[in-house]
């Protein structure tokens, strides 16, 4: 294994010390390696919360600041933290315009979250929850719950984030969230797989020359495997199948988010992201907003992520609200 | 050993619990290599080191006390879904442990409860290549030796029996939850990394409740 690293078991820890110094004036480690604002937002807005395994720098804690996140509760490699942290969380958080718990959907973050929710329940916390799950690559519409949750997550941090600076209320913040969430879809590709930084052992497969689309944020193995293609024919297999998903149709608009998960460069990103406006000008779908970058990485994977999000007025409005984090800062 | 397990007892059955599961980690990773990320091993072995360290930590004055730590250090763990699932049976358990020791009924009336514990945090059933693969035939077993009058080291012994074989049955299924199921049908032909966990805990209850400490 290629990687600068010391002892495994101290991953974690390690890379979140980095992590605190490097960007000292918007975060700061506090608790149980809980990540905060490094000035936090007064207690009648609603604060924005989310978990979620680490080796995806910058998600999920690079995401916390100025217009979207409040605390973040980063676990070990690719797994979720344990319910006692996530809890520790949500008290921290506690305040009287209330927390938004925003959850990815995989099973571990699931069942540490609805354990934390429970007990916070009991506790007299004020939070309520919202679950991304727009990987089109399992399940459908009708089935959600098999949907993982990717790199759209940082739309709704983004947009719940903007609508709780603003002064909306829990239920508004979620109604947001929830909206942004029902209109987003991604779907990933990888060519190339991540080597596990604790384990030193590939976490995938793949044959050079070959690239599987659907394949999870952590690797897992997904649909199958087929010749590598150009990234115009890449993205015009991905922008169809996210369009029917979200049955995106002619005079519509949308926000297109490339997400590079570790090894693609941004050169193929931007590449790729030029022809997702064109492949969706030719539906008649107007591309109202563009990123391209990683945002939610797997190590040194190689592939991306392609998320639609239909987009309306409110939303291209707390889109365009400023906001300042590690990993995105929007003036 | 005596008719019923006591504290001491339960205590050195944890322990040899965390000792299996810590020598099997290479194994236990290696199984999750095929359909999840392959750290089932790596996870599993910080669990138990948190239940070793809550044991030397703190002396727990009851058995439900002792299953409560444990859960507790297992949850605490930040063990991905293998850490919630695996703390609430622990925790579970111990809310199905009355008394101060655990005969072969008492023992079956806890595990039963750890059992529905951790149905109650998944979808998933017997037959979708889980943990449930083995913890199931375990807690069968064990009620079903305990209802025939045997004595709680024989009942402990035909569960970990049972844990063992369902984890190797388990290779023959196909999974339908957690990373693996995205693999489908080759998914079959390894055990569940979190069936081989349940096998290694109880065949470390067993080994730790034959030993006399």
């Amino acid at each position: 294994m290629n990687k600068f690293l010391n002892d495994p078991a101290h991953l974690v820890p390690e890379l979140l010390e980095g992590f605190a110094l490097a960007h000292a004036g918007t975060v700061r480690l506090t608790g149980s390696r809980l990540v905060t604002r490094a000035r936090g937002k007064p207690a009648d807005k609603v604060a924005l919360v989310t978990l979620g395994g680490s080796g995806h720098e910058p998600a999920l804690s690079g995401y916390v600041g100025e217009g979207m996140l409040d605390v973040s509760v980063p676990g070990e490699i690719f797994a979720a933290p344990g319910p006692p942290r996530v809890l520790e969380a949500l008290r921290l958080a506690n305040r009287p315009a209330g927390v938004l718990l925003v959850v990815l959907n995989h099973e571990g973050d699931v069942l540490s979250s609805n354990v934390a929710l429970e007990l916070a329940q009991k506790e007299g916390l004020k939070v309520r929850s919202v679950l991304t799950r727009e990987d089109i690559s399992a399940g459908t519409r009708a089935d959600p719950a098999e949907r993982r949750g990717l790199v759209g997550c940082l739309l709704v941090f983004k947009m719940a984030g903007a609508a709780a600076e603003a002064g909306r209320s829990l239920e508004q913040c979620l109604e947001v969230a929830e909206g942004v969430e029902r209109n987003m879809a991604t779907l990933a590709v990888a060519v190339s797989p991540a080597t596990h930084p604790a384990t030193g052992q590939p976490i995938s497969t793949l044959a050079a020359g070959e690239m599987v689309i659907g394949m999870g944020q952590h690797g897992e193995a997904g649909g199958g495997s087929r010749r590598l293609l150009s990234a115009d024919e890449t993205a015009d297999i991905m922008v169809e199948a996210l369009v029917q998903d979200l049955g995106l149709a002619s005079g519509e608009e949308a926000l297109a988010l490339v997400n590079g998960a570790g090894a693609t460069t941004l050169m193929e990103q931007y590449i790729v992201l030029r022809r997702v406006r064109r492949s969706l000008e030719e539906r008649g779908i107007r591309l109202a907003r563009a990123l391209a970058g990683s945002f939610l990485t797997v190590q040194e994977m190689g592939g991306f992520q392609l998320c639609l999000c239909r987009m309306n007025r409110e939303r291209l409005a707390l889109w365009d609200a400023p906001c300042h984090t590690p990993a995105l800062s929007i003036r | 050993m005596p008719r019923a397990i006591g504290r001491e007892d339960l205590e050195r059955m944890l322990r040899s619990a965390a000792r299996q599961v810590l020598e099997g980690r290479a194994e236990l990773s290696r199984l999750d290599s095929f359909g999840g990320d392959g750290d089932h091993g790596t996870t599993m072995a910080r669990a138990m080191q948190s239940v070793l360290a809550a044991l030397d930590a703190a002396p727990a004055a009851g058995v439900n006390d002792l299953l409560r730590s444990a859960g507790w250090a297992i949850m605490g763990c930040d063990g991905g879904a293998a850490g919630p699932l695996f703390g609430s049976f622990f925790l579970a358990c111990a809310e199905g442990a009355a008394g101060e020791t655990l005969d072969a009924a008492a023992l079956a009336r806890a595990c039963e409860a750890g059992l529905a514990g951790v149905k109650k945090n998944t979808r998933a059933r017997l037959g979708d290549k889980t943990l449930l693969d083995a913890l199931e035939p375990a807690v069968s077993a064990l009620r079903a030796a305990a209802d025939s009058g045997t004595e709680v080291l024989a009942a402990l012994e035909r569960a970990a029996g049972a844990a063992a074989e369902g984890a190797r049955a388990s290779a023959r299924l196909r999974a339908r939850f957690g990373r693996a199921k995205n693999l489908g049908e080759r998914s079959v032909g390894q055990p569940d990394p979190g069936a081989a966990s349940v096998a290694l805990i109880f065949r470390g209850f067993l080994l730790g409740g034959q030993s006399d400490g």
